[in-house]
């Protein structure tokens, strides 16, 4: 019996017990076989292999307000589900399924992944301190989870890679609170005092996508440039991996962030004075928050208790210019270099820039 | 224009942040030493401690974690509103469901022997497809609800806000595994189910009804089906798939359970709440109007592999079962009752008949 066949009988089957059988030879793209590119070399199936004929064609406008995947055939009872994000350009990057992969490849657990066994007594003082980075670091993942889980609900299967990458990115930052929620409660301390909270208004008041992202670049840079210092501030062997893993994760949400602004910054270059604007108030928020207590903590650190603190704060305030530095470096990468020249006045003293004279300013 | 020596020279030191050591005399809880247990540190060791303290009330919207020293100075609401009452959102098990989500984390890329796909007939092929198809679209929404209630969750009450963390990274994987099923294997996407209810789980507004149709009833039924996934499968990649993700529901279905129970023994007069909830939402998926019909036809046609009698029949064996569950879930949560008081949609009545 043919193909043909196959299907036609079953068809009838179907029908004669009531039941619908238009799937069975509904014109759809047929005979993909993404199987065949999933060896142990290429990783396995890797989401991106998918992407081939028009299950690959990612729209520049999406136009199906439901959850229908990208390249089934339209049921056109279906009710409206609410997204608002129709545009690729508000929410791409060509780096996306990679990263959700490597996201679950590079998975890892605190429980069992940190050894903890490492800890040991490091004194009050500095007790104290890891503690107060710790509960700092907590109050960044839960809100950075928070923050990036309620825009789920905005995008469309259209792009869903996108999607699928920042499920990644929501559950890196509930375990970027819980490690070192277990840090702060694993070696005779307890946590410290909560922050302010004011700086991360800009990631919970943002109306679009790409506010929220240029938002998550300032703090995410700002971490990162911390967790690469993780070898000189981690006490112990358990300290160090946290820093390590938590670095690996932010690196990943970083490469996306910058990846869509870049894409946004090409796409929709008219936007540009638009996004300056959602930097001036992340950045104000940021200088204006006045939460001293992350630096004086890592001075503690660095100055190997109180009594060095003082002389440690050249050490920090060298830390802080370096994560001013980093974030106008992804800013860079983004095509956004000219934030070099309207940096916030604050954060340009943290980072040791002088205000530049008005003929000196670099033409945009 | 500036150059890069210019600014090399503009450098000036930069400026010394404020030493403020006020946070070296805080009184928190102090003297905590929590230690790994059998599978290392989990919430549940950290929970232990007085920090493990749930408060049945929070009235704090900020990100501060539970038990952390309020900052000095002015600090902003967060979020527009956030769920304060325990009862609302609070699990017991929730801090347990998470800790074995992350250990439990599967890779749809590499734990799944793609390779034991071999060619099916054209139409097993379409039918699994077309199951494919269905599935990788709940599961989409699945993830977008979460998502969307997570702003709403007090961090003194994290363990929930976690669970759902880790609910949104299982359903991207479900919405993933399903979609590369259906195009690894020399098929495609076909029809788009008619919304099956899922709008309505999405535009419920009071998370315990929102859990109570997306966990206990929505996955429950899934739970159920994936569990008998050996009667759908045709190769041992499929059976993974069903397995894994069965694995995964189990956990939202308990995390259902255990937050209705929760829920019921502190707010006993929210049943009937929840009672009208399930009234609605059992008689959404039982509409033939709004019953997906590629996924039934599709379903029937794997469970007799062709034969769409023996379909049938294993189609109520699979219907009975997940009914079935599905009030032994609610008398666990302590709203049992709905068979015998006559509240059970007659269409899931009709399904415990055997015959």
């Amino acid at each position: 019996m043919s193909e043909n066949d196959v299907v036609a009988a079953a068809k009838e089957r179907l029908e004669a017990s009531g039941l619908p059988s238009d799937w069975l030879d509904t014109p759809v793209h047929w005979g993909v076989k993404a199987k065949e590119q999933a060896t142990p070399e290429n990783g396995g199936l890797r989401f991106e292999y998918l992407n081939v004929d028009v299950y690959g064609e990612v729209p520049e406008y999406w136009e199906n307000n439901t959850e229908i995947p990208r390249g089934a055939i339209p049921d056109t009872r279906t009710e409206q589900m609410g997204y608002s994000i129709f545009n690729k350009s508000e929410v791409w990057s060509d780096l996306c399924a990679g990263l959700y992969e490597d996201a679950i490849a590079d998975r890892w657990n605190s429980s069992a992944d940190i050894p903890w066994e490492s800890l040991e007594p490091i004194g009050s003082d500095l007790e104290r301190a890891v503690c107060q980075i710790a509960t700092l670091m907590s109050e960044y993942g839960w809100t950075k989870a928070q923050t990036t889980g309620r825009w789920l609900q905005e995008i469309s299967y259209g792009y869903i890679e996108v999607k699928l990458f920042l499920g990644t990115v929501v559950f890196d930052a509930a375990r970027l609170y819980e490690v070192w929620r277990k840090r702060a409660l694993a070696n005779g301390g307890g946590l410290g005092r909560g922050g302010r909270n004011w700086k991360f208004l800009p990631l919970t008041q943002s109306y679009t996508f790409s506010e929220f992202c240029v938002a998550s670049i300032m703090h995410d840079a700002m971490l990162i440039a911390l967790l690469r210092h993780g070898e000189q501030l981690a006490q112990t062997d358990a300290e160090r991996t946290i820093y390590e893993l938590c670095q690996q994760d932010i690196e990943r949400h970083l490469a996306y962030f910058v990846d869509h602004m870049r894409y946004l910054m090409l796409k929709e270059p008219i936007r540009r004075e638009e996004i300056h604007r959602y930097l001036n108030k992340a950045e104000w928020y940021l200088a204006k928050d006045g939460d001293d207590t992350l630096y004086s903590a890592l001075a503690v650190v660095m100055g190997d208790g109180r009594e060095g603190a003082e002389e440690a704060m050249a050490d920090v305030a060298e830390l802080r210019r370096e994560q001013v530095e980093t974030y106008l470096g992804y800013l860079r990468q983004c095509h956004l270099g000219d934030r070099d020249d309207r940096l916030n006045e604050e954060l340009r003293k943290w980072a040791g820039m002088v205000e530049l004279e008005e003929e000196e300013k670099i033409p945009v | 224009m500036v150059t890069a020596d210019k600014l090399d020279e503009l450098q000036l030191e930069p400026e010394v942040p404020e030493l403020d050591l006020s946070w070296l005399n805080l009184d928190t809880e102090w003297g905590v030493n929590a230690e790994p247990g059998r599978k290392g540190l989990t919430l549940q060791q950290i929970n232990k401690t007085l920090y493990g303290d749930i408060p049945a009330t929070s009235e704090d919207s900020s990100a501060r974690p539970r038990g952390a020293a309020p900052p000095e100075g002015a600090t902003p609401r967060m979020t527009p509103w956030v769920l304060g009452e325990a009862t609302e959102t609070f699990s017991e098990s929730a801090g347990l469901l998470y800790d074995e989500a992350v250990s439990r984390q599967w890779s749809s890329a590499t734990d799944i022997p793609w390779d034991t796909l071999d060619e099916l007939p054209e139409d097993i092929e379409r039918a699994m497809a077309q199951l494919c198809t269905s599935l990788t679209e709940v599961e989409f929404i699945a993830g977008d609800v979460p998502g969307k209630w997570l702003p709403r969750i007090a961090a003194d009450h994290f363990e929930s806000g976690l669970f759902l963390m880790s609910q949104v990274m299982d359903e991207a994987r479900h919405t993933d595994v399903f979609r590369k099923r259906a195009l690894a294997n020399g098929g495609g996407l076909l029809l788009q189910g008619g919304g099956g209810g899922l709008r309505q789980i999405l535009e419920a507004e009071d998370f315990t009804q929102m859990s109570s149709m997306l966990h206990i009833l929505g996955e429950g039924f899934v739970q159920s089906l994936f569990r008998l996934g050996e009667l759908i499968a045709h190769n041992e990649a499929e059976k993974r798939i069903f397995r894994l993700a069965a694995q995964d529901e189990s956990r939202h279905v308990a995390f259902g359970v255990t937050h209705l129970k929760y829920t019921l023994d502190n707010q006993p007069d929210k049943a009937e709440e929840v009672h009208w909830t399930l009234d609605m939402f059992e008689n959404t998926i039982v509409d033939p109007d709004q019953a997906n019909p590629g996924l039934a036809g599709a379903l029937v046609y794997l469970l007799g592999d062709g034969d769409v009698d023996e379909g049938w029949r294993l189609f109520w064996h699979v219907r009975r079962k997940q009914v079935l569950e599905y009030l032994h879930r609610l008398d666990v949560a302590g709203l049992g009752g709905r068979l015998e008081s006559g509240r059970l949609h007659p269409a899931l009545v009709g399904a415990l008949d055997e015959n």
